[in-house]
This record gives C-alpha cells, structure tokens and sequence, in this order.
C-alpha cells in the first residue's frame, strides 16, 4: 500500500520535472515576445501619448471609458462576428469537402492539391490588388458578367452594404487551402484498418464518412473552430489592402481599428486601449467556446 | 530574471550576428542617413544627388534608404519613439511637422536657410509651410502640388467642350458628357483624400481660408456655411452622376481612376499636380492629351477665387535634432536641389519650388501660372488637421460621397472631433 | 434498380467532376492572372486590366526584378525562414507534449494561457518589440526577425500539436513504458514520428506565413540589405501611383520558391505521414 503510494508520488515528480523540461522553450518565448508586449499594452493604454513624444500623459481609465462609449469599435467588433461567423461556415465545409475528396483519390490527386493550395500561398498584397480590379465596378470581372447577362454594373467594395461581405468571401477563397491541409493531415491520422474495416461490414463511402470518419475527426474539427475564430477576430490583411476599413466604417475591424489610431491618428494609447480591449475580448470568446464544445468529454 | 533573460538571448543572438557579419573596420567618416518615399527614377534622382555630395564631400557617408509610403508615418513614429530617427526625414508639414518639432525630433534649420539668404531662392509659401513660431523647420524640395482639373484633350475634342471658367459652366458641361454615357469625373475614393480635393474646393470657393482656419482653431466651426455647402454640392453631384460608378470601393493609388481616364471612359480628374509625373510615369506618350484648368470660379461668391487647394514643397525634408552634424545633412539637403537634381527633376514633370523654376512645357506652365496667380494656398486638410481629426475628416467626407451622412450630419461631427481634440 | 443505382453512380461521379472543374477554375485563375500580368507594361496593364492577356511575351518586368536586389531579399527570407521553422516545429512539439500526455496542476492554466496568446493582436506588439531589439542591438539585422517569428506562430502550433497528440492511442506509450523507455526516449521515439503530419501541415502552415509576414520585416529592418521578400516590393509603390506590374513581377518571383518546395515537399510530407502510419 504504502509503497505504492510512494512510487505513484515518484512518479508524479518525474512528470512534473519532464513537463518542466518540456514546456519551458515555448514559455520563455512567449513570455518575451508575447506576454510582455500585451502588459506593456494594458499599461499605455492608461496613457494620453501620441507615440512619439517622450513624455507620456497620465490618464487612469480614460481610454476605457472612451472604448466602451465608441460606436466605431462595436461596430469592429460586430463586422469581427460576422466575419467569424461566415468563415466558420463557409471554410470549415469545403475545407473538409476538399480534403475528402483529395484523400479518396490519393497520390492521383497531386495536381489538385498543388492547384487549390495557391491562394495560400499567394500573399495578401497580392490577393488585395486582383480582387480589386476583379471586383472593380467599371472594368471589372464581376460588373463585365452582369453587363453579358444584361445587367448593370455592380459594385461591391464601394456599397457599404456589401463591402464586408464581399472580402470575407475574399479571406474565406484565401483559407480554405489551410483547412484543407489540416484535414487531409487529419485524415492521415486516422489508423489505416479503420476504412477498410467499415467497407468490409459494409457501409457506403458516405456512410464511412458521416458514421466512422466524421467522430473520429472530431477534435481535428473543434480545434479548426478555434482556430478560425481566433483568426477572423484579429483579422487584419485584406480589409486593410482592400478598403482600409470603408467605406465609412462599414467594413472596419477591430485590428484595422486599432492600426489606424495607432499609426494614422497618432493615438498610441487609445489605440492600445483597444488592443487590450480585444485581446480580453478573443480570449474569453474562445476559452469559452472551448468549454462548451468539450464540455461534454471532460466529465 | 527578464532582464537577465533578454542579455543572455542578447549575447546569443550578438554572437551568431559577429560570426556572420564582417567586421568592418571603424573609419574616420561621418555617417548620414536619409529616408524618403520616392521610388522609380525620382529614386534614382536621390541616389545621385547623394553620390554627387559624397563625391565632393569625401568626409561623409551617406545612406538614402527607400522607405514606403503606406506605412511611413508608422515606420517614422516607430523610430521616433525609440531614439532612432533618422538625420534627414521627409514628411508632409501641417500639423505631423508640429508634432515632432514638440516632441524635439525635428532641428530648427533657420540659421542654414538663411545663410546666405539661401530661403529667398524658395516660393515664398514654400518656406512659409515650412515655419512654425516663425523658425524653419524643413526645406520644401520635391513638388508644387496644387489640385487643379486635368482633363483628356480627345474627350472634350469629340463631344466639342471647352475649359469652362466657372462652376456653372463647369456643370454644363458635366451634363453633356452625362448625356453621351461619359463619365465628368475620374474618381477613386477608397484612398478618401482624393475625395475630400472636391470638399476642400467647394467650402475654399464659398469661404475663402478663413471659415477652415477658424474651425480648426477653435474659433470658428465646421459646421459653417462653407462646409454645408461642400458636403451638398458633393451629394448634388454624385445625385447628377458626374462620378464614375463605383468610385468609394476604388483605389486610386493602384490606378483604378487613371485607368478609365486613359481609356476615356471619364473626362476628367480633379488631382494633385504630379498628376502629370504619373502619366509620364506610366505612359510619356499620354502626356500630349492631358489638359488642364484651374477649379472654376463659383459666381456670386465673395470669397477670393485665385485661391489653389495644396502644398509646396510635397514631401518636406527635416533633419532629425539627434543628427550630429546638421550643417553636412543640411548640405546634404542642399545637394538634392543643386542645379542637376533641379534638371533631372523637371524632366519627370516635377514642379520644384523654386522661384527660378521656369517651365518648358505648356502644361506645367498653366499649373505654374495657377499657382501664381493664386493670393493664397489652402494646405490639404488631411496634413493640416491634427492627426486624428484628419482621419475623422477623409472618413465624413467619404461618407457624404456615400450619401451615408448628410452633410450636416458629417459636418457636425468634423466638429465635434475637433472641440475633442481642442479640449485635451 | 441496378439501373438506377448506377445512373446515380454516374451522375455522383459528373457532379463531383464539375465541382472539381470549378474550384480548380476558382482557385487557379487569380494566380494565372497574376502570372499574365508580369508579362506586361505599366501601360499596358491600365489601358487593358488584368484580365487582358497580354500582347506579347515582355520580359523587361522579369529582367528589372532580377538585376535588382532580389537575390539578396530572397537569401534573407531563406535564412529566417530555416532558422525560426525548425526552432518553432522542436519548440512547440516539446510544449505539446506534457500538455496532450500527462496530467499536472498546471495543465489547464498553461494550456489556456497559450491559447490566449493566440489572441494577442500583432500590431500593437510592434512597439515594444522594436524597442526591445534596439535595446539589444539587433534592429536592423534580420535575426531581429527570428525570436517574434517563432513566438508569433508557437501558441497556433503547440494547440494544434496538442489536437494531433491526443489522438493517438494512450496504448503505444504505455507499452514502451514497461519495456523501460523513459519519457525522453517515448518523446523522440514514438510521439514525434507519429505527429509527423500534424507537423507536416504545421511546416506548410508556417513557413507560408513566416514568408510572406510584413510587419515584423517592415519594423525591425532598416536598410535594403537586410529586408526581405515582402518589403521587396516597396520599389514600386510610390505615393501616388504604383507599378502593378512590376509589384506582381516581384510577388510571382517570391512566391515560386514556395511553390516550388510544396510541390516537392508535399510528395515528402506524404511518405512522412505513412512512415508513421506504418509505426503507428
């Protein structure tokens, strides 16, 4: 009794000191590059400083009154949502469709994979310039296809009511790649004999898929949720390349927000006051969705 | 314990950099270093200015980095608020000049201008941009920039128009080119200050200088009938179509506007005067079919109307007050005015500030002749306002061609980002 | 009835075919469009638009960006890359070990804090980044780059480490534990290959970020020889106009190493993967 009691606490030391061991790299890191910025961000926040000066004004809480009372930010905030909520639904399906279908056809397969990665790899300075002469209203692919079909010119970018919609279609052409990588490596981890089991007791492809691959995937899934929350809050690239926030603040994000008070407005403080603000905000968004969506498992 | 983290990361890090850089030996030169926005061959126009200053400077050693425009401003307060400013730096004076000469970034260069009354030989409002509490602060180099209507000769050919002399005519004629399916107005306005050029004409036309200078001071508001009348005139036109459709999703710096007015689609574009740098730039062949006229006069107003919307001097080049040897950077300033760089200048279509400047073409001397017959010039907006209200401003202005706001709405709240402002 | 259920199989099989069609059309055309545009003049490209196939095969474009500092960009970008990747893949595969395997006390609050890292937005660590590193004398080197590249893209690795570890059966790591392994051994021997693709999409994932990143590069680097690829195409972006031609010369050259080694790499990645499902 006694001895065991005694091995199981041996054991749990040696678990702590390989953690130790372990995880101290990746804190170190974070813990430079990271966490001491987003502190020094909590503290100018406090501050009146155009970013320049030397000297730093004084001014408790201010900014965060002001935060709280800005129209601009909650707007951010809900274009953040809705970008998020319109990622989600849109890359996470066809992510997966895609690395179905790529996983069926194995090494056959290549051409496409290397064809439908390219958006990936193309960077957002890139992607901004072709669709903003795609989607331009007068020259544009888009405008061009309406007029063949006897419409009239349309534009996206400039009408406040589309503007955003229309550059999340954009992010969401730019990310599926990524989901589809990552649910390709997820099917990769799926043990080999899984599939072949099921066929032999015979279900269907899409029984297979729906019944046995689908759970199995499940916290591949949820992880890419995380992810693709995390991601569309602080999303930043293309709304700035595309429109810079407008027209007005119609397509304004919280980040894009930030970056013009930050560096267009001179408002270090304010703008690190939003910073802060969103980064409380994307945290416990998302510690939050994680427990509910493992809710269940954890018990 | 972060700070004995940081020096041993510092000593890692240092030691892979020693292995891998040569050291060079210390030598005995002073070294400058200049930052500016220039690219293509105005670029190269820098570089040579600063070979001929090495040249007959041997003691010096000069460093011109390319910065980009876009993120300038953030690149420049980045290394102003680290100490790090560079010895020579562009910007575009108005209110960011204030802002680093009170945060003791920018060298008062009084004493060099007028040495040798070396000032007298700059367009007086050149210089004028450059003062603050009456001490110069910078040197106006690269460009008279003043918005004028540039227009294609082939256009106005074809459909048999005129450069009109006031806005009445000026809206006559937009309705014709209506008429025939030609847009007035070459437009791109996701960059919102090509925009708000309209706005700061209109209330500069209505008021004159003052009702702007008194908003912004304080003493007066924005909500003025000037302004009132910017915001509806601008909705009155784009309710006529004088724009191309489109226009605030639009980006001007990539060439979307100049596109449809080489192509003709649209007549005209109301720009800035290294408008026609850009076309040589882009296409020197164009330039035959470029034209020009002022804004027109709007009749019945009493406020003067010679007045021109822009800047002289476009992009202001200071020297940083850390900068150890500020007679050779200012010599080093001088050098990119010196009688070649003057001559390499002009043959890009620049419109240096300087009152020897005499142009050779005629589209350069109607711009010229504009400016001069101008009593006044009403520095853009955007670099006149404090920062955040200048963002405040191309965002309204922005929304009033949107119809997003009405003018009074959008008015009302320059003024309220104002008094905020003030009031700090 | 076999009829029909073969009717269906075709029609399945023409559906999927033209979905196929369709995302290839919709995932290549922009790149193609790019590549169109490279092989024209400044001009040429504002009369026409990009969706004009160009007149004729004009390689002045390709011939300025070579002559131009690009190589030096491009060594840049190949060193920080290589550095801060393989540090990142050892570093995060180490952190999402303990936090996928074992039970400790501080399990959950560790593992919560890096995903709140994932949240910190990047812009505002600029400042007292650059701060930091003109303290430390590394601005204006391109080892400024490699401690914020790493830090950047570590809490998205380790969690997305940590998904890919908790799948695999506790069983393998409990077997090598009564042959004697110790937890080192189970690490390098057992865990590590069989997160091979995990890490494998983790390498695509981040070196395509670490490639193209921008604002680090633009804060923490001065002068020309020391930028690298994003900053390439400052060149061309003037305040007024820019060269888009010229600016999608540059950004077809940077990105053909990329795609040059996934072509490569993901043939590699593959048989990574069976190696481990074969272990497994």
């Amino acid at each position: 009794m006694q001895t065991t009691s005694l091995l199981a606490r041996k054991r749990e030391r040696e678990v702590r000191k390989v953690s130790a061991v372990f995880l101290i790299p990746a804190l170190l890191i974070i813990a430079v590059f990271i966490i001491y910025p987003i502190v020094d961000s909590f503290r100018t926040s406090l501050f009146d400083w155009n970013g320049i000066t030397a000297g730093k004004k004084f001014i408790a809480m201010n900014n965060w009154k002001e935060l709280i009372s800005d129209d601009t930010f909650w707007k951010a905030f809900r274009n953040n949502i809705i970008v998020m909520v319109l990622s989600i639904v849109i890359q996470m399906p066809i992510g997966m469709a895609i690395a179905t279908f790529l996983d069926r056809v194995g090494k056959k397969g290549t051409i496409f994979k290397v064809l439908w990665f390219l958006p990936m790899l193309m960077s957002s300075v890139a992607i901004g310039y072709l669709f903003k002469y795609a989607l331009d209203t007068n020259t544009g692919l888009v405008s061009t296809i309406s007029r063949m079909l006897g419409g009239k010119n349309i534009d996206l970018l400039g009408n406040p009511k589309t503007a955003l919609l229309t550059i999340t279609v954009v992010i969401c052409w730019q990310f599926i790649p990524f989901y589809m990588v990552y649910f390709m490596a997820a099917y990769s981890s799926l043990p080999a004999d899984v599939y072949e089991a099921a066929i032999i007791d015979g279900a269907t492809r899409g029984q297979y898929f729906w019944r046995v691959a689908l759970p199995m995937m499940k916290p591949s899934i949820k992880s890419a949720i995380i992810l693709s929350m995390v991601g569309s809050l602080k999303y930043f690239d293309l709304i700035y390349v595309m429109t810079g926030g407008g027209p007005g603040d119609a397509s304004e994000l919280m980040a894009t927000y930030m970056y013009s008070n930050a560096f267009e407005s001179y408002r270090m403080g304010y703008a690190s006051a939003i910073a802060s603000g969103m980064f409380i905000v994307i945290t416990v968004i998302s510690l939050v969705t994680m427990k509910l969506i493992n809710g269940k498992e954890e018990v | 314990m972060k700070r004995k983290l940081l020096k041993a990361l510092a000593v890692v890090l240092a030691g892979t950099m020693a292995l891998s850089v040569p050291v060079y030996a210390k030598d005995e030169k002073t070294k400058l270093t200049l930052w500016h926005i220039q690219t293509g061959t105005m670029a190269s126009c820098l570089e040579n200015s600063a070979q001929r200053f090495m040249e007959q400077n041997p003691e010096y050693e000069v460093e011109v980095i390319q910065m980009q425009n876009d993120s300038y401003k953030q690149k420049l307060s980045m290394a102003m608020s680290a100490g790090e400013t560079p010895d020579i730096y562009i910007h575009w004076g108005g209110s960011s000049m204030i802002d680093y000469v009170e945060a003791g970034q920018c060298a008062d260069l009084t004493e060099f201008m007028e040495k040798d009354n070396y000032k007298d030989q700059f367009v007086d409002a050149g210089i004028e941009q450059c003062t603050y509490n009456d001490k110069i602060y910078a040197v106006p180099v690269e460009n008279i920039s003043v918005a004028g209507i540039f227009y294609n000769k082939d256009v106005f050919e074809k459909y048999g128009l005129e450069e009109p002399k006031t806005l009445a005519e000026l809206e006559a004629l937009c309705d014709k080119l209506v008429e025939e399916g030609v847009a007035p107005f070459a437009l791109a306005n996701a960059t919102k200050w090509t925009g708000s050029m309209y706005y700061q004409y209109f209330a500069t036309r209505k008021g004159g200088l003052e009702p702007f200078k008194n908003a912004a001071a304080g003493t007066g508001s924005f909500e003025d009938e000037a302004f009132t009348y910017a915001g509806e005139k601008i909705q009155e036109w784009v309710d006529k179509g004088y724009f191309n459709e489109g226009y605030n999703g639009m980006d001007d710096d990539s060439g979307q506007a100049r596109q449809l007015f080489y192509t003709g689609q649209a007549a005209m574009d109301l720009m800035g005067s290294w408008f026609p740098g850009t076309v040589i730039g882009e296409n020197p062949d164009f330039i035959e079919k470029v034209g020009f006229f002022p804004f027109p006069e709007l009749e019945g107003s009493d406020a003067d109307q010679s007045l021109c919307v822009g800047t002289v001097g476009d992009n202001l080049y200071s020297i940083s007050e850390n900068c150890e040897d500020k007679e050779g950077a200012f010599k080093l300033i001088q050098s990119l005015l010196d009688e070649e760089a003057q001559k390499e200048r002009k043959s890009f279509g620049k419109i240096v500030p300087l009152k020897n400047y005499e142009a050779e073409d005629e589209l350069t001397q109607e711009i010229l002749d504009t400016v001069n017959a101008a009593t006044g010039i009403q520095l853009w907006y955007d670099q006149y306002l404090p920062s955040e209200v200048a963002e405040v401003h191309k965002s309204t202005s922005q929304e009033i061609f949107g119809n997003l706001k009405t003018p009074e709405e959008a008015n009302k709240e320059m003024q309220k980002a104002m008094q905020d402002y003030l009031a700090k | 009835m076999r009829e029909e259920s073969k009717a269906k199989k075709i029609a399945g099989k023409i559906i999927v075919a033209a979905l196929v069609l369709l995302w290839c059309v919709i995932a290549f055309l922009p790149f193609f469009f790019m590549v169109m545009g490279t092989f024209k003049e400044q001009f040429e490209m504002l009369m026409g638009g990009v969706f004009k196939m160009p007149q004729q095969l004009y390689l002045d474009n390709y011939i300025e960006v070579f002559q131009g500092n690009i190589w030096n960009y491009l060594k840049n970008s190949v060193v920080v890359l290589v550095i801060s990747l393989t540090v990142l893949l050892f570093v995060s595969a180490c952190a999402a070990y303990p936090l996928s395997r074992f039970k400790f006390r501080m399990n959950k609050p560790i593992y919560s804090l890096i995903v709140a890292c994932m949240s910190v937005p990047i812009h505002v660590t600029l400042l007292p980044i650059f701060l930091m590193m003109v303290k430390i004398h590394l601005y204006d080197s391109i080892w400024a780059l490699i401690g914020p590249y790493i830090a950047f893209n570590l809490p998205i690795s380790v969690f997305i480490l940590v998904t890919f570890m908790q799948g695999i059966p506790k069983e393998l790591e409990e077997a090598a534990e009564i042959d004697g392994c110790g937890k080192y051994r189970i690490f390098w021997s057992i865990m590590f290959p069989l997160v091979k693709p995990g890490l494998a999409t983790l390498a695509i994932y981040n070196s395509v970020n670490m490639w193209n990143e921008f604002s680090f590069a633009l804060t923490l680097t001065q002068r020309a020889e020391n930028r690298t690829l994003p900053l390439a195409i400052w060149e061309y972006q003037g305040q007024y106009a820019m060269n888009v031609p010229m600016i999608m010369t540059v950004l077809v050259v940077s990105v053909l190493p990329m795609i040059i080694a996934f072509i490569f790499g993901q043939d590699k990645l593959i048989k990574g993967m069976m190696a481990g499902a074969v272990k497994g």
